[in-house]
């Protein structure tokens, strides 16, 4: 007599960034993502969880195509951005990665100092003709991940020289350098303590406002935190999609519920 | 949820909290039922010990409160977990509620013993006791079973207490009417006959928490209620 159904969240279509549609991902023969449809927000952060091995990576980096690089991996069904199909064949997948950049697990800060590895991205896709251009786009995205004050006066030093936050904060600055519209992090703050990561959280909200933000977490806590979506993923399904307080309160498929109250399932 | 978690002492942790809870329920049974009989066998020594027992109620609910605070604190739990530490709390908030009630019972008892007995009334106290008794009792193994049609069924019995009670009450009018010199014993009758009232919309909300516990939604506001006496008139006719 509780009816515990709700219709699946539905979306505005001009609020849509990227819209998946019976997505599979074959490694070989195996197959690590099953006939997927997902609509992500944009301006929102979408948190992507599940156990290892679930298809929740494999999934982000179909997002900007970073599974091209993998001679194995194939790919079936349709990913649109903004209406686009990012599979298409006039689809340029270096450009597609200015416009939907990439957060990793661990820092990779280029050998190179603080200014020229926010600089690369603007410099490789011509967005700055001049020095003083330059400058400013290496300030605007310094300022963007909220590094700017801890190194304005150390541009010039190895980027590798930061601590691990920093270096995080870096990497995301380096991100938002070309002006992206989306940004893909991979379990951005695992190697993070906890109060690095809480600057990487407070930033991640901030750039809400300017960028589609989604996440692949190994916790609970920091999907619950930061994000307003959460899509649950198991053995390469897309179990479960929704507003994260639905998610986290009262889970509609009792796979979620056992993932996210640690449970064995 | 019937599988544990994958750390165990997660699953001690709640299930050593329901468990208080449930023992709890029990104390908070034994307190209506000795309450009652208190005021039914005029037994002073049995309304004091009602009026003692209290404290450990209260402390019980001191200790649930602290332990869903570390919980919460400790464990961040979520889905059903988080539902049933929450619901754990609020229903202890409802059961040390109860309690308060049974001692209030007991306390006007002290009093009623001096008074001569209002006839029929006492009888009627006791069968609406019986009913909240079972209710009280469901509500708990609505809880313990995660039975959300058992604890619906809780719900629509507190309509019967609601009718007894407005009974009693144009009965008690009717009493004091009739010999102004009943209405210290009408008084105080009626103010017990309004606690185990109250008590009834307790058990009500306990298993409200019990169909939240099992769906993840509240249960309408919408069933049927049936204290009207706030629109009665002392004749009897509705304002």
């Amino acid at each position: 007599m509780y009816d515990v159904t709700r219709p699946e969240a539905e979306l505005d279509p001009s609020e849509i960034k990227f819209a998946a549609r019976k997505v599979q991902v074959f490694y070989g023969a195996d197959q690590a993502i099953k006939d997927v449809d997902i609509d992500i927000q944009d301006k929102t952060v979408t948190s992507f969880i599940g156990p290892s091995g679930c298809g929740k990576s494999t999934f982000l980096r179909c997002l900007n195509r970073m599974n091209d690089t993998i001679d194995i991996c194939r790919i079936e069904g349709e990913i649109k951005l903004d209406g686009q199909d990012i599979y298409a064949r006039s689809v340029d997948p270096v450009q597609l990665r200015a416009k939907v950049g990439m957060v990793f697990q661990k820092p990779n800060p280029f050998p190179k100092s603080i200014y020229d590895n926010v600089a690369y991205g603007p410099k490789i896709h011509g967005m700055a003709r001049k020095k003083a251009d330059l400058d400013e786009v290496v300030e605007t995205a310094l300022r963007d991940a909220g590094l700017w004050g801890e190194v304005k006066d150390r541009l010039d030093t190895p980027g590798t020289g930061l601590s691990g936050g920093q270096q995080q904060r870096l990497c995301i600055a380096r991100a938002v350098a070309t002006r992206p519209e989306v940004l893909l992090m991979d379990e951005p703050c695992s190697a993070l303590d906890p109060i690095a990561t809480a600057q990487i959280e407070e930033l991640i909200d901030k750039l809400r406002a300017q960028y589609s933000v989604v996440i692949v977490t190994h916790s609970m806590q920091q999907a619950g935190r930061i994000s307003q979506k959460t899509a649950f993923f198991h053995l390469g399904n897309l179990v479960e999609y929704g507003d994260t307080d639905t998610i986290f309160t009262n889970p509609q498929d009792p796979r979620t519920e056992s993932y996210i109250t640690g449970r064995i399932g | 949820m019937n599988s544990q978690h994958i750390v165990s002492s997660f699953d001690q942790d709640l299930e050593g909290l329901q468990a208080r809870l449930m023992k709890m329920g029990g104390q908070v049974e034994t307190a209506l039922g000795n309450a009652i009989k208190a005021l039914e066998t005029r037994d002073l020594e049995l309304s004091q010990q009602v009026r003692q027992g209290d404290k450990a109620i209260d402390a019980m609910d001191e200790e649930i409160r602290a332990e869903t605070a570390r919980v919460l604190a400790l464990r961040s739990p979520a889905a059903g977990d988080l539902r049933t530490v929450l619901s754990v709390m609020t229903i202890s908030t409802h059961l040390e509620r109860c309690g308060d009630y049974a001692k209030n019972i007991a306390k006007r008892t002290t009093v009623l013993v001096e008074a001569s007995p209002i006839n029929g009334t006492v009888p009627a106290l006791r069968r609406m006791v019986r009913m909240v008794e079972a209710m009280l009792a469901d509500a708990l193994d609505a809880y313990i079973q995660r039975d959300a049609e058992k604890a619906d069924d809780v719900r629509t019995r507190d309509l019967e207490v609601d009718q007894m009670y407005n009974t009693l009450f144009r009965s008690l009018l009717t009493h004091m009417m009739e010999d102004p010199r009943n209405i210290t014993a009408c008084m105080h009758l009626h103010f017990i006959a309004k606690n185990i009232e109250r008590m009834g919309d307790h058990a009500t909300s306990i298993a409200e928490q019990t169909i939240y516990l099992v769906t993840g939604e509240m249960p309408d506001e919408d069933r049927p209620k049936g204290d009207t006496t706030a629109y009665n008139a002392p004749d009897g006719e509705a304002i």
